[in-house]
């Protein structure tokens, strides 16, 4: 490689890159026409990435956004964030009044386990 | 960044999944190309696309939405291959198992309607000619070379894409297509 200087070789990879002035592309072509060596050299560059562009685009199985989605986190904290963000009071509230809903639902059931058949029939309604 | 888009990110931070769907949708066969060509196996790729998706869907609030969507998210799945590839690198066990090329199966290959058959396996032997090229290019210059000439970016998406100057892009281009070029006449087509 003789010819293939540092002034060709750059003029090239400019007019590759699609940044070469009219006058860079005349320079080149100009040489090109007289010059063998940069001409294998500049269309070998060119079939190379020709050969890359021409590559498949494979497509991904149907099932593969179904399958990134099965995989995210639940949305529940986010859920509960957004709301919380926008209702801070009614959270507070919420937060307080679940331990004393606990408090409610746990003497319901006490009652109800005195009463043995309706908690049966309750547990029955729910499966 | 268009306002399509803009919306749906709202939706995605406030954890609405379906519109997150719909980004899948849009980009997943862009960010499945990259990840194929950088590992060049369908099936790591098409893991290393899921990770990319799930990481880019927790990560969410680091979006910086002034710039283009598809920049984060190419950035995450080139550096998940990177990432890939260098675990594999120190995994030559592994690396035996998992030649180059292999699962690029016909499954994942669209064939050209009508294409003969002995034109699809030239294709596919040229294909792995390609793929093998690729593979042999240092890290660096194979994502500049794959974000370039397999998505067709422009060299400021591919500079934002890699946080690297324009000009370092434009060096990696040219390194990695001269060595493209010398590999592929001394094995390729034997033209040399
Ligand atoms: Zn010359």
């Amino acid at each position: 490689m003789n010819c293939v200087s540092k002034k060709y070789v750059s003029l090239m990879n400019k007019v590759l890159d699609q940044e070469a002035t009219e006058q860079e592309k005349q320079v080149l072509f100009e040489h090109l026409a007289t010059c063998a060596e940069c001409r294998v050299h500049f269309n070998e560059l060119k079939e190379s990435t020709e050969l890359l562009r021409r590559l498949t685009h494979p497509q991904l199985p149907a099932a593969f956004t179904e399958s990134v989605l099965n995989q995210l986190p639940p949305d529940k904290r986010n859920a509960i964030h957004k709301w919380g963000s926008r209702h801070p009071v009614l959270t507070t509230v919420a937060i307080c009044a679940l331990p004393m809903s606990l408090v409610v639902i746990g003497s319901r059931r006490q009652t109800r386990n005195r009463n043995g058949y309706a908690l049966v029939k309750v547990s029955g309604d729910q499966t | 960044m268009d306002q399509s888009e803009k919306r749906l990110i709202k939706k995605i931070r406030k954890g609405d999944q379906q519109a997150f769907a719909e980004l899948v949708e849009r980009y997943k066969n862009s960010v499945f190309a990259i990840c194929l060509r950088m590992v060049g196996n369908a099936q790591e790729a098409e893991d290393l696309s899921q990770e990319a998706f799930i990481r880019a869907y927790n990560r969410i609030d680091q979006y910086d939405h002034d710039r283009k969507f598809s920049t984060w998210l190419f950035r995450i799945a080139t550096n998940l291959s990177i990432d890939f590839l260098r675990r594999r690198k120190n995994n030559v066990s592994l690396d035996a198992v998992v030649p180059g090329t292999e699962g690029l199966s016909l499954n994942t290959m669209l064939p050209d309607e009508g294409e003969q058959p002995e034109d699809q396996m030239v294709r596919k032997e040229t294909e792995e000619m390609v793929q093998e090229q690729i593979k042999r290019l240092p890290d660096k210059y194979r994502s500049a070379i794959v974000l370039k000439y397999i998505e067709d970016l422009s060299l400021k998406e591919i500079s934002e894409i890699m946080e690297i100057p324009v000009g370092t892009v434009k060096t990696r281009i040219h390194r990695g297509r001269e060595m493209l070029r010398k590999n592929m006449i001394t094995e390729g087509g034997g033209r040399a």
